[in-house]
């Protein structure tokens, strides 16, 4: 690597790290919460094509939810900086439950785990998650 | 071999400047357009694949120069030819891009490009690391047997990166007709960028837009319908290292886990492909878009 391509380098760092600090300060990126069942349920139908939610939890605070569609899948929809995300699950979770709150790893380690408040629906949700599908069987 | 300048490195700073531009007008609009962790990933796949073009750009040339003395004829450099070029790489451009959606091998590469569910100037920037990994610069090589010289390919293609950036934009909805009906705009390139099934799979030109309605892959941005961007499955993390080896660690997985039989099939078969039909490629999930449309 020569002086120049090197000159190069530490000013696209610097040039980066000025442009990513310049929309902090815009304050760019938005507060997203889910605002309803409807709004879940859109959201779902975009994670995945042809989910259409039958049954749905919210989390209290909106940063998620899951859902079940008619097939018997199962969705953990959350929240991805200004977007959503979601994945269908399969016996690779891990869940536990804590009162009103139920945490869900999807098995998927940069995918994190989510914690959900879903009060009282909590515990049934929780048992719900016990009939899963065997890993790799209907991911889209 | 002539030493002529890297357009994209003159460009740099426009890109730079053009992209906090556009962060000013997503602040007065819609600050949403924007997330500074997805930008900064988009900015740091930038870098990296500068530096992974430093890395392997020489071998790249280097090949190219030796295929050159099997040229089958010697083209000179005039006006002309340096326009010849820029057309032909265009089509050289169409043809690995469309390559790079429907061959796993090569979508695994050119995936880091479409994996933030943002779509701005920022975007653009997000190009991959393992391109040379992927060979995917063996679809400008015909160009090099056909006797253009590989620096002024090396430079064509700067010119169309660079054309490439200004139309990941949402900040422009349309341009003049004439110019939608020959060139590659925003228009045309949100749906490329898009995840929604009626545009899977379509728009891969790099310029000018005429090759996808030449070759049938030309599909028109419809106003009614919000466009989701991303990926089929999006990634649901801004990890850079993950982001970019994604693709690839997916691979690595299946051929691990696949029958002998089908092993090789997740390397050349098209992305989503699985030898249970357990997953969706975008094939499958544009039929089954097609099935819920209203019958006229």
């Amino acid at each position: 690597m020569t002086a120049i391509e090197l000159i190069k380098l530490f000013a696209s760092l610097f040039a980066i790290v000025a442009l990513a600090g310049f929309a902090h300060l815009l304050r760019l990126g938005s507060d997203v919460r889910i605002r309803n069942r409807d709004h879940a349920a859109q959201l779902a139908g975009q994670a995945v094509y042809g989910f259409t939610a039958t049954e749905i939890a919210l989390d209290r605070a909106g940063f998620g939810a899951l859902l079940k569609d008619a097939q018997g899948r199962q969705m953990l929809l959350r929240r991805h900086g200004a977007m959503w995300v979601g994945r269908l699950l399969d016996r690779s979770i891990e869940a536990r439950l804590n009162q009103a709150f139920l945490m869900i790893g999807t098995g998927e380690a940069p995918f994190g785990k989510v914690t959900l408040h879903l009060g009282d629906a909590a515990p049934v949700w929780a048992a719900g998650l016990r009939h899963l599908p065997a890993a790799g069987g209907n991911h889209a | 071999m002539p030493d002529l300048a890297k357009p994209v490195d003159y460009a740099v700073p426009l890109f730079v400047l053009l992209v906090a531009l556009e962060m000013l007008w997503a602040w007065r609009r819609a600050p949403e357009k924007y997330e500074p962790r997805d930008t900064l990933t988009s900015l740091a796949f930038g870098v990296g694949s500068t530096v992974a073009g430093l890395a392997f750009g020489g071998l790249i040339v280097a090949v190219s120069l030796w295929l050159w003395q099997f040229r089958l004829i010697t083209l000179p450099w005039t006006w002309w030819v340096w326009i010849a070029a820029f057309v032909l790489d265009d089509l050289a451009y169409y043809a690995f891009h469309r390559s790079a959606h429907r061959v796993r091998w090569f979508w695994a590469s050119h995936v880091n490009h479409h994996s933030s569910q943002h779509y701005n100037l920022s975007t653009a920037l997000r190009q991959t690391w393992t391109g040379f990994f992927a060979v995917s610069f063996i679809f400008r090589l015909p160009l090099v047997l056909l006797g253009f010289h590989p620096a002024m390919l090396a430079f064509v293609a700067g010119l169309n990166l660079i054309y490439q950036f200004w139309i990941h934009t949402e900040a422009i909805q349309r341009m003049p007709r004439w110019f939608e009906a020959v060139m590659n705009t925003p228009s045309h390139h949100r749906v490329h960028h898009a995840t929604n099934p009626r545009y899977l799979d379509a728009n891969y030109a790099g310029v000018f837009i005429v090759w996808d309605r030449l070759f049938g892959t030309f599909v028109a941005e419809v106003d009614e319908e919000r466009i989701h961007y991303g990926i089929v499955r999006q990634l649901g993390t801004f990890s850079l290292l993950y982001s970019v080896f994604h693709e690839w660690i997916g691979i690595g997985r299946d051929l691990r886990t696949a029958p002998w039989r089908h092993k090789l099939s997740y390397l050349w078969r098209e992305p989503g492909w699985s030898h249970d039909d357990s997953r969706d490629t975008s094939a499958t999930l544009r039929a089954r878009w097609l099935e819920d449309q209203p019958q006229p």
